[in-house]
């Protein structure tokens, strides 16, 4: 006998800004099953879960629910349809109790009309003793631990009598005994006949819970197999076999140049491992590993933006004690040479609706005391406009009208105008075209061909293989492997990062 | 952290930090009683609940206000109205439901500027501040005119052998509780106070900031009558020091002006220790003038201990 | 369609103070065309002289997003120092400079607790500002006000050709400003503040200390402001102040510069002349001070609106 699927998703397109994130992919869910979505990062499992939670709507296809066609406009909707979704980042309330988030929006009341605190909390209870968790449900959300407030989001994703059970990463912050736990729980859904997807970098836990694996690839589907079918290798096989495009410019021979940035010790947090990185002259260093291990947390601790534990940071002859200063850690570290350019280059980089010499030069106004005559810097505008190939009909247009690709030039621009010998990176391609991808790899490794050096991290690890030297592999927030980038493949790097 | 040392430091932290106030007012209610014989009077205590009652109105609606991570600055200039529509020649069964009617118009403009507009709370609600405040000279250009005889009675006789302006303060702080603590529509106040995620868990945002602007209104604008009943007159001008006091009275109470932190029984204290400042440096003789100087000390004060994550307004 | 709305776009970047100025001077004209002659328009901009003077420190504090309610706190107190008598053997410029001087003071105070002890702007401005009048009006209890030095008001009302002497200086004084902006250090960070803080933040943009900056130069044109206003009258007086800074608020708002907006001198300017204009046109039409209020919060909201629909329509 055939068995209906829950949830049919056929077809289904999805591109943001020109880049299409979603091209014609299925997915099928059956009741009583878990299903595991697997795919680098940038595959596009996130877009289409969400999609089927309703907070991205897709460009086409089609999406059945039991049978019936839907099209959910809002989380609500999706919700109400009984898809419930435990996403990766941290939705719920820090200001309200256990109790309160996992009932906020159907709230139970008394005959008076007052929240009927004592079913809310028995109700919740009940949900969390279900997960094997003693947690009070009146404490605060925001007096939890990270564990604790992953193990509530579940909860409240469970709790919410719903049919299908959308869970993103819901492992990265537990450790093997709430895995245990979580697994059981999952396990128990599974005899309800209700249906997960478990989306997890954990390859043991994949082979441990799931019966099926539908694998991603730049956003198209590879294959869908049943667990019993396949083998750790021949998944990580299939998840990578990306074509090294011919965007990267050549890689000189490798020196061994003088150490210009070193850092040692570093715990991101107090339970973490240390561990140390070094940078040399003329190379350029990438941080792989899979997405929100720490390599964000790592390079903005050098910044003063995350406040590492501890850790010391020798830059030339001066050595810093971690963590800086929030408010003027860039500062202290353009002041000897290292520029931090910022991944959002919207929310973090540019001035929108500043012009393009503004945005351009501001980083070297920033070199100045406040009364300090404004240089207008005609020479270096122009030069950067030149050596950049920024397409711009004035310097003074406004950066918010230029297209993403020439936004993120001026971005790089800005920093390499201060004349840095470091530049410490994040995704510096992030949504642009394949033209000024090609562009800004060759800019990079000019820079570091005359001298300079380079620490990027990105979510594509193919960039990182074909533009860098030398990569760290960061896992859990610390290193787990180092590896020249001419002997790394996406297999190596995937299989250390998914070590454990 | 001993167990004692943990209810009292944060008993429950998102009522923030009431306890210290409170222990602030009690010694300042142990000073004065021993500094002036007076200050036990039944006269005086009596006083203390006349000066308390309307900050508590104010102060209530503005708290609603603040943990949507608003701001109120209007609702000094709807008590002036309101005096100002109850000193009109007209019966109270025309003037209190046109007072009411305007104080919701007020709350509604507010909440339409700061959610649909979008403009800057602080912004929004200071130009209907001059809006108002102009409507309120325009009623009653000066002190004067003379408020119904049971608006007054309201005020200041007694029920049930209780003195009126206890009674209001009761009421006030009953209907206070149940919006803010003891409903659906309170808890969904801290919600979307306390995160950008409040939509997420299907709650309408902007029908419940709206809903708050108007609330704060309204509680003004029964600060109003009870004023009005009072001094028995209107006065354009008698609203004026409440925006700057429920907002010190609010912070004082341990309510952060980021929203989703805050308390009822907080803000109470933040009244009563407010009233009782006042009262104290009545008895003791103090310029009226030191006083403001005193009330904004206060308030730089505690804004100083709240330091936020955002530079600016 | 497009070429609708883009022109919809272009009219939105003119600021609103200039269509206000246009329209008011064309009712003007059409009301009373008598008063369009030099002599008479520049008694009423004279008017506006310490409005247009706060301005160009409120301009900077706004675009930096913060906001600066103290302004007439200083202008009591710098009131009280010249007229009280206090002062009265001490010659012209010790006193200016003591008065220019307080000012920095209050605005270093204020620049420290919003910028550095990061607290809300409103409440500290607001705090700071009832502080001062308290102690103003304590300082002058009991005493009537004396008089203000002769030097003051002959200042005052001296006329170069036509033009009165305040209204030259606020003009110098915008263009000065308008230069500092525009050739400084400074006004680059002011002008990415107001654009983006994250942004300015990862540029190196000492973002706490431009916004401490922003709030001691508003403090000085407060007190500076201080100084012309005394010198409108002969005697001392406590009432005045709120309104100024209502005023100078929205005098902001209407020259296009709201928080997170490149600061931006001239268009303010021509939302303080709006202000000139809009008190004759109301006095004219015999509008009183409570319509004058009405107006004012009027003219605040919309343009705020107008800015939230065009942030919305980008």
């Amino acid at each position: 006998m055939k068995i209906e699927p829950l949830v049919q998703m056929t077809s289904i397109s999805k591109s943001f800004g020109g880049v299409a994130a979603l091209d014609d992919v299925d997915f099928q869910l059956l009741p009583g099953s878990v299903h595991a979505l697997m795919g680098e990062n940038g595959a596009g499992k996130s877009t289409l879960m969400k999609i089927l939670a309703g907070v991205v709507q897709p460009d086409d296809g089609m999406i059945r629910k039991a049978g019936r066609t839907v099209r959910f406009a809002s989380p609500r909707e999706a919700l109400d349809a009984g898809i419930s979704t435990v996403f990766q980042e941290h939705s719920l309330l820090a200001n309200l109790s256990i109790a309160e988030n996992m009932c906020l929006g159907k709230e139970p009341l008394t005959v008076l009309g007052s929240v009927d605190v004592a079913v809310m909390e028995q109700n919740a209870r009940n949900t969390l003793r279900g997960l094997g968790l003693n947690l009070d449900p009146a404490t605060l959300v925001g007096n939890l631990s990270i564990a604790e407030r992953q193990f509530v989001e579940i909860a409240h994703g469970i709790s919410a009598n719903a049919d299908v059970i959308i869970l993103d990463e819901p492992s990265a912050a537990l450790n093997a005994a709430d895995v245990e736990i979580l697994n059981a729980q999952i396990l128990s859904l599974k005899q309800q006949e209700k249906a997960v997807v478990y989306i997890s970098h954990r390859m043991e836990e994949i082979f441990k819970i799931c019966d099926t694996i539908t694998v991603l690839k730049d956003g198209r589907n590879v294959d869908t197999v049943p667990v019993a079918a396949i083998t750790p290798k021949r998944l990580i096989a299939m998840m990578v076999g990306r074509e090294l495009a011919e965007l990267f410019p050549p890689r000189p021979p490798r020196r061994e140049g003088e150490v210009v940035l070193s850092i040692e010790g570093l715990r991101l947090t107090p339970d973490s491992a240390p561990c140390s990185i070094v940078l040399r002259r003329g190379e350029i260093v990438a941080l792989a590993g899979l997405e929100g291990q720490g390599q964000r947390e790592l390079v903005r601790s050098l910044v003063g933006r995350y406040a590492a534990h501890e850790g010391r940071v020798r830059i030339g002859s001066r050595e810093l004690a971690l963590p800086l200063p929030e408010d003027h850690g860039i500062r202290i570290l353009q002041a000897l040479g290292v520029s931090f350019v910022p991944e959002d280059r919207k929310l973090e980089g540019l001035f929108l609706e500043l012009s393009l010499a503004h945005n351009l030069t501001i980083g070297l106004h920033s070199q100045h005391f406040e009364l300090a005559p404004a240089g207008r810097h005609r020479d270096v505008i122009a030069n950067s406009i030149k050596s950049l190939s920024i397409k711009a009909a004035t310097p003074y247009t406004p950066v918010g009208t230029l297209s993403g690709g020439n936004q993120q030039k001026v971005l790089l621009g800005r920093y390499l105008a201060l004349g840095a010998d470091i530049l410490l990176i994040e995704e510096p391609t992030r949504g642009v075209d394949v033209g000024a991808k090609a562009e800004i790899y060759k800019l990079l490794r000019a820079y570091a061909n005359a001298g300079g050096s380079v620490v990027v991290l990105s979510r594509e690890t193919l960039e990182l293989i074909g533009l860098c030297d030398r990569l760290y592999v960061i896992h859990d927030k610390h290193v787990v492997a180092e590896m020249p980038a001419e002997q790394a493949t996406e297999h190596a790097i995937l299989e250390a990062a998914l070590h454990r | 952290m001993s167990k004692v040392g943990q209810i009292f430091f944060r008993a429950n932290s998102r009522h923030g930090l009431w306890t210290i106030p409170l222990l602030v007012a009690i010694c300042c209610c142990a000073g004065l009683a021993a500094a002036t014989a007076d200050f036990v009077s039944r006269q005086n205590v009596l006083n203390l609940f006349a000066q308390a009652a309307p900050l508590i109105l104010v102060s209530i609606g503005q708290m609603i206000v603040i943990l949507v991570k608003g701001l109120d600055l209007s609702v000094g200039s709807v008590v002036s109205l309101t005096t100002g529509i109850l000193s009109l020649n007209a019966p109270v069964y025309v003037t209190v439901p046109a007072a009411m009617l305007m104080a919701a118009v007020v709350g509604l403009l507010n909440g339409v500027a700061v959610t649909r507009f979008r403009v800057h709370p602080i912004i929004a609600t200071l130009s209907i501040m001059g809006i108002t405040q102009g409507a309120a000279m325009f009623v009653r250009p000066s002190a004067g005119g003379t408020v119904a005889s049971e608006i007054v009675a309201l005020v200041s006789g007694q029920l049930f052998g209780i003195y009126m302006p206890v009674i209001w303060t009761i009421v006030a702080i009953l209907f206070g509780w149940k919006i803010v603590h003891a409903s659906r529509f309170g808890l969904h106040l801290f919600a979307i106070g306390g995160g950008e995620t409040a939509g997420t868990f299907g709650i309408a945002e902007r029908r419940n900031v709206l809903a708050a602007y108007v609330l704060s209104s309204c509680f003004a604008a029964a600060a109003g009558i009870f004023l009005a009943g009072r001094i028995a007159s209107g006065d354009p001008n008698i609203g004026t020091q409440y925006a700057v006091d429920s907002i010190t009275a609010v912070a004082l109470g341990g309510t952060q002006l980021a929203g989703g932190i805050g308390s009822l029984h907080g803000t109470l204290i933040g009244c009563g220790l407010l009233s009782l400042i006042a009262n104290g440096m009545n008895l003791l003789n103090v310029s009226a003038f030191i006083q403001t100087v005193v009330k904004g000390a206060i308030l730089l004060l505690v804004i100083a201990l709240q330091p936020r994550k955002n530079i600016g307004l | 369609m497009t070429s609708r709305s883009s022109l919809f776009r272009a009219a939105l970047r003119i600021p609103p103070s200039c269509i206000v100025f246009v329209v008011l001077l064309v009712t003007l004209w059409v009301l009373r065309p008598n008063m369009m002659n030099p002599a008479i328009l520049g008694t009423f901009a004279r008017q506006v002289v310490p409005l247009g003077i706060v301005v160009l420190g409120q301009l900077l504090v706004i675009s930096s997003r913060s906001i600066d309610l103290s302004a007439g706190g200083i202008i009591l107190l710098v009131n009280y120092l010249i007229s009280s008598g206090l002062l009265y053997s001490w010659p012209l410029l010790p006193i200016v400079l003591l008065c220019l001087g307080v000012g920095l003071a209050v605005g270093l105070v204020n620049g420290l607790l919003v910028g550095k002890r990061r607290a809300s702007a409103v409440i500290v401005t607001l705090a700071i500002n009832i502080v001062l009048i308290g102690l103003v009006e304590y300082l002058a209890n009991g005493k009537p006000p004396g008089d203000v030095p002769a030097e003051f008001h002959a200042l005052y009302n001296l006329r170069f050709w036509t033009i009165p002497a305040p209204v030259m200086f606020w003009i110098a004084l915008a263009g000065i400003m308008s230069a500092f902006l525009g050739v400084s250090v400074f006004g680059r960070f002011v002008w990415s503040i107001g654009s983006n803080p994250t942004s300015a933040h990862f540029s190196g943009v000492p973002v706490e200390r431009t916004v401490v900056i922003a709030h001691v130069i508003s403090g000085l044109m407060s007190a500076v402001a201080a100084l012309v206003q005394t010198s409108s009258i002969a005697v001392g007086s406590v009432r005045f102040g709120p309104e100024l800074v209502m005023n100078s608020i929205a005098a902001t708002i209407l020259g296009g510069v709201v928080f997170g907006r490149p600061a931006e001198v001239w268009g303010p300017f021509v939302g303080v002349l709006c202000f000139a204009l809009l008190f004759v046109v109301m006095t004219t039409m015999g509008v009183q001070e409570p319509g004058k209020l009405i107006v004012q919060g009027l003219i605040i909201l919309l343009a705020a609106i107008f800015y939230g629909l065009r942030s919305k329509s980008n």
